[in-house]
């Protein structure tokens, strides 16, 4: 079976730590994947504006490029890549009369009928390696590292394309224990970063990020781990501002769930490209003993 | 697409040929090479350069008594666009330090380099600023740029490809600032093919002793354009780009310094006064006037407007009488007529061939010989091919060379013509080619030194304009040197004038005056009006329909 | 000033005849019929049919960008794009040229902008108003993947951008076409200085050779040249070894180096 791999704009300036991080891990793991040559934007940006059909046009070009790549599935891990390619996928394998439009107004290119399967990478994950298999693959395990598992909006919703059910965090918490990291639930797990608000709000001043931090420290959350450059700005970025305007009364560290990974897999830690997360997030995992020895 | 019936059925007697005559190539027998006196006769006959009809003796200015193709010469003995007694010289439109006469690759150096100098510059473009010669060359620019190499090479192998008829101190500066004007457009952020490294990669062109061409894809050209083009907006504050705005005509200062220049406005067709400190003649070569008919590889603009002005203010020209054809231009598809074929073609083995399917000439003879002969196969004896857009050709038998080295060998070989005949539905493996001479070069041009000075205080000139650099006979690769080394140097020149203080006296015409006055006086009927700035490609038929005869002079609209 | 001579009648220069018996195709400039040659370039046909252009022709090789051309077939909802002097007139071909198309280019010093996409972002911020329509490739009549090389750039892979762009002639049509308003041609101009300026290893053979230059190294070579007679010349000339055609780069040494 091939795979391709599809990283996201935001993956490969500001976010190289959400991706560089993945694509290791998979390479330790022996998945291979391609990345797929001459994508576009997911299609997340435009999916704001009015007309539903134009935004499909960049995502549906990256899944043709898969299959022009003689894929059987598209591996991606931004929560918002994944969501506007999968709801693109959904909608070209079931809406026949929107499909033909998409196919006719691209006519420079190959029909399309959602041939190749959208999957998030902690899918991947568990379907190719499996929690008990990553398990025996960890070298430096997260022992004692009290871990949140912040999925965000766009991971579970819509339901038809969510990664598993509303309500439920299996996937991140599976495999972050398989890593031998303490998952600590918390009630904000599923609750809006603030998305594109805060470009209207003043740095520091998103409420619903600071929600987020607060609910995650009151339950003891060292580390927080979430899969969207977007959420990792709001959260991350975001809280040496929160906590000089005392918006927040302590930091959490924040992380990307492919950093974890590739920390507990003994993996040299330039792959997680630190240096783009606040200074906390390396501090913690050193505190904590979880960085293989260099 | 593709050939038309007719043609294919043509095609028919060159395949009845083939057999016999590769067997003929396979006993390495060929047809005859001419002797040194055939040479002669054919060349004296047949090549334009040579023939000794529609030539011309020039009457008037500084080449007086040199002979010139017709067409040239009668631009050398042109009047002006303008009445000099009726133009209004003291509303100046215009006021710069430096004028810089054509946008392409040398005139946009100039500028640059004038500007780096200190100096307002205005670019006055015949047509879009970069249209020119420059933006069409493909194969390279030299430069002694590696280590077995040096300018002393550089200087030998220029000077003997032009037998010996250059003019030294152009080729000594040549050969000195190539590698200058290399590591400049290097440092613009030009794209040249180049070692993992950084080295630049070269080759070897015709008449070099080491390997000196350094490229840019196939488009070196268009790359050095694009890129000088692009760093010359940036210089907005110090460069005024015009366009549609040829200049017409020099003008003088009462000291007899160049001192500007006239430009019309061809869109709305106005004139202005530029007045300028110094000015830069950099308007190309004269491939449009399509001497003696022929189909050129040149761009638009290139109708010697450079040559016809400085002539008319005193500035003679070396090696003008030299033309660089190529024998084997396109003649059919009609969207690639005149671009070149390389030599390559019949130095692996394609015979030339005239509509019977036969030979009449050695295929590797001297460039300017074997134009001759396909000359006088199509012309004397009228055994060329017709092609339906009324073009002559001769076949090239592109189609023996898989015979001869192997089925496959056309398109590894010459994957680039293979290419462009293919998107017009020909497949040069199978079916011959229909070639032609073309009209490549001008070889000479107006006499500078090797500081791109011309003799008249305040005037520089650089790129294809000038004479000398390449004597009568031009190397691949030589040209966009050309246009750097003496575009820059004229730039440097020219600011450097300007800075040391130059006072513009009272404008003037009178060299233009005087200059038609000596038309005139030799009796010079109907001189031609020149800068002609624009090929006509307007059929008889058209122009007849334009009822010259019947129509009223003046008619508003017409 | 096209000469014609005088047997047998052919076209000259890049005038087109109509030869005894030869087809001619209805084609339609700007609505307008006019009955051309075929076989003929659209640049030529509209030549024959009278046009003589100021603007819409350049290089007449297709490499200048002067004659960028849009047309649709008779009954056919496809728009197609050319260069008028490299497109062959079809019969029923609609025709408009788009010599120019106004594009907003942003100055910039070439010495200051450094390897990072950033500067190219905030030199062109429109960048990210692409929708990956893909319109401009569409356009594109050299066949370059406009989208393509957009898309790199958004990506910050500069490198990329540069060689997807190479061939780009500039003539604006893929401009022309965006929904997102980019003025694409101008910023990958751009890539590709900066490319070949901050990415692309700088030749280090060169700096040296400019340094000899400079010092005065090669004066006395090139004047004892240019002051020699034409015999002595001569024998310098055939004395000249020549690299070998196959030599690697660097491998080959002459065995005179006084010179070097």
């Amino acid at each position: 079976m091939k795979i391709s791999y599809y990283p996201g704009c935001t993956l490969k300036t500001k976010a190289k730590n959400l991706d560089k991080a993945a694509v290791a891990s998979l390479e330790a793991l022996g998945i291979e994947v391609e990345e797929i040559d001459r994508w576009n934007c997911c299609g997340a940006v435009y999916s704001l504006t009015a007309d539903d059909l134009i935004h499909m046009v960049g995502p549906v070009r990256n899944l043709i490029r898969a299959k022009e790549q003689g894929a059987d599935k598209l591996v991606t891990l931004c929560s918002m890549c994944y969501n506007t390619l999968a709801r693109a996928n959904k909608l070209m394998r079931e809406d026949e009369v929107k499909r033909d439009t998409i196919n006719r107004f691209m006519d420079d290119e190959i029909d399309y009928a959602g041939e190749v399967e959208v999957v998030h990478y902690l899918s991947l994950l568990e379907e190719q390696v499996g929690w008990e298999k990553l398990k025996e693959q960890v070298k430096v395990p997260l022992t004692d590292l009290k871990v949140g598992t912040y999925y965000g909006c766009t991971l579970q919703r819509p339901a038809e394309v969510g990664i598993e059910p509303f309500g439920s965090f299996e996937l991140m918490s599976g495999m972050l224990t398989a890593l031998g990291a303490e998952v600590v639930p918390f009630t904000a797990a599923d609750k809006c970063c603030g998305s594109y608000q805060v470009l209207g709000s003043a740095p520091g001043e998103n409420t619903a990020a600071a929600n987020i931090l607060n609910t995650a420290n009151s339950v003891g959350i060292e580390a927080l781990a979430s899969s969207c450059p977007l959420c990792e700005y709001n959260l991350g970025k975001q809280q040496k501002q929160m906590l000089a305007r005392e918006k927040i009364s302590s930091s959490v560290p924040t992380y990307y769930f492919t950093q974890l990974l590739a920390v507990a897999l003994g993996l040299d830690t330039e792959v997680c490209h630190f240096e783009l997360n606040d200074d906390q997030s390396l501090e913690m995992l050193k505190s904590k003993n979880c960085l293989a020895a260099a | 697409m593709g050939y038309t019936p007719e043609l294919k059925e043509l095609i028919k007697r060159v395949e009845a040929t083939r057999p016999e005559r590769v067997a003929m190539a396979r006993r390495n027998e060929h047809y005859p090479a001419l002797t040194m006196a055939e040479r002669e006769t054919v060349l004296s006959k047949h090549h334009p350069d040579y023939q000794s009809d529609a030539k011309q003796e020039v009457k008037v200015g500084p080449n007086k008594g040199d002979v010139f193709q017709e067409g040239v010469a009668r631009l050398l003995e042109s009047k002006s666009i303008v009445r000099p007694g009726l133009v209004d010289l003291t509303k100046v439109d215009y006021e710069t330090d430096v004028l810089v006469i054509g946008g392409g690759g040398a005139g946009t150096s100039a500028a640059i380099m004038a500007a780096d100098g200190g100096c307002k510059v205005i670019i006055a473009n015949k047509l879009r600023h970069g249209d020119s010669n420059t933006i069409m060359a493909e194969g390279g620019i030299q430069a002694a740029t590696q280590e077995v190499d040096s300018p002393y090479y550089h200087f030998l192998d220029t000077i003997g490809g032009g037998h010996f008829t250059n003019q030294r101190d152009l080729v000594a500066a040549l050969a000195k600032d190539a590698p200058l004007s290399i590591a400049w457009l290097e440092s613009l952020g030009m794209m040249f093919n180049k070692h993992e490294d950084g080295r630049t990669v070269v080759r070897h062109c015709g008449g070099s002793s080491r390997k000196r061409l350094q490229s840019s894809g196939d488009m070196t050209g268009a790359e050095i354009m694009r890129v000088v083009r692009d760093e010359a907006r940036n210089r907005a504050d110090m460069i005024t780009v015009l366009e549609f705005s040829p200049v017409i005509e020099l003008l003088l200062d009462s000291d007899g310094k160049c001192a500007g220049g006239i430009m019309f406005n061809m869109e709305t067709k106005e004139f202005s006064i530029v007045k300028a400190k110094a000015v830069v003649m950099a308007t190309g070569g004269f491939g449009r006037l399509h001497v003696k008919g022929f189909a050129t590889t040149n761009h638009y603009g290139a109708t010697m407007d450079g040559v016809v002005m400085a002539y008319r203010a005193g500035i003679g020209n070396k090696s003008l009488h030299s033309t660089q054809y190529h024998p084997t231009g396109v003649a059919y598809p009609e969207q690639n007529v005149g671009l070149l074929i390389t030599e390559k073609v019949r130095g692996l083995g394609a015979h030339v061939l005239n509509v019977n399917g036969e030979q009449f000439c050695f295929p590797l003879e001297p460039r300017d010989v074997e134009s001759a002969e396909l000359i006088q196969e199509a012309m004397e004896k009228g055994l060329g091919i017709m092609t339906p857009t009324g073009r002559v050709g001769l076949w090239l038998d592109s189609p023996m060379i898989e015979e001869l080295h192997g089925p496959g060998t056309v398109r590894k070989e010459l994957p680039a013509k293979f290419i462009q005949f293919e998107r017009h539905g020909i497949d040069i493996s199978k079916e011959p080619m229909l070639v032609y001479p073309t009209l490549h070069y001008q070889n000479g041009g107006i006499n500078v030194n090797g500081d791109s000075e011309t003799e008249l205080a305040g005037l520089y000139g650089a790129g294809e304009v000038i004479g000398g650099v390449h004597g009568e006979n031009r190397l691949m690769g030589n040209s966009l040197q050309d246009i750097i080394t003496f575009g820059r140097r004229a730039g440097i020149g020219a600011a450097k004038y300007v800075k040391g203080g130059v006072e513009i006296k009272k404008l003037s015409l009178d060299h233009v005056v005087k200059f038609e006055q000596e038309l005139a006086d030799a009796g010079i009927e109907n001189p031609a009006v020149a800068p002609i700035i624009l090929p006509d490609y307007s059929t008889d038929e058209v122009a007849e329909r334009r009822w010259p005869e019947a129509l009223t002079e003046g008619t508003p609209g017409v | 000033m096209c000469e014609i001579s005088k047997t047998p009648k052919v076209a000259t220069g890049d005038r087109a005849i109509l030869p005894e018996g030869a087809r001619t195709i209805p084609i339609f400039v700007m609505g307008k019929q006019y009955e051309v040659p075929e076989t003929l370039t659209i640049m030529k046909a509209m030549e024959f049919a009278g046009f003589r252009f100021l603007r819409g022709a350049g290089c007449r090789g297709g490499i200048c960008g002067a004659c960028p051309t849009v047309y649709r077939m008779a009954g056919d909802y496809k728009l197609h794009f050319g260069l008028a002097c490299q497109t062959v007139v079809e019969p029923n071909m609609y025709l408009a040229q788009i010599p120019f198309f106004p594009a907003n280019r942003a100055h910039y010093n070439i010495d200051e902008m450094g390897q990072a996409a950033d500067a190219i972002h905030a030199l062109y911020p429109e960048l990210f108003r692409c929708v990956a329509c893909n319109l401009c490739t569409k356009a594109c009549p050299m066949d370059v993947d406009v989208l393509g090389y957009v898309s790199a750039l958004k990506q910050g892979n500069i490198e990329k951008a540069a060689r997807i762009s190479f061939d780009c002639i500039q003539c604006g049509l893929c401009a022309s076409r965006c929904m997102g308003e980019i003025p694409q041609y101008h910023v990958a101009q751009l890539a590709r200085r900066v490319f070949a300026r901050f990415i692309q290893p700088q030749a280090e053979h060169l700096k040296s050779r400019v340094s000899e230059i400079e010092a005065g190294k090669y004066d006395p070579m090139l004047e004892e040249l240019s002051s020699m007679s034409n015999e002595d010349l001569e024998k310098r000339y055939v004395a000249r070894e020549r690299e070998p055609d196959m030599a690697e780069a660097g491998s080959w040494k002459p065995q005179d180096a006084s010179h070097l």
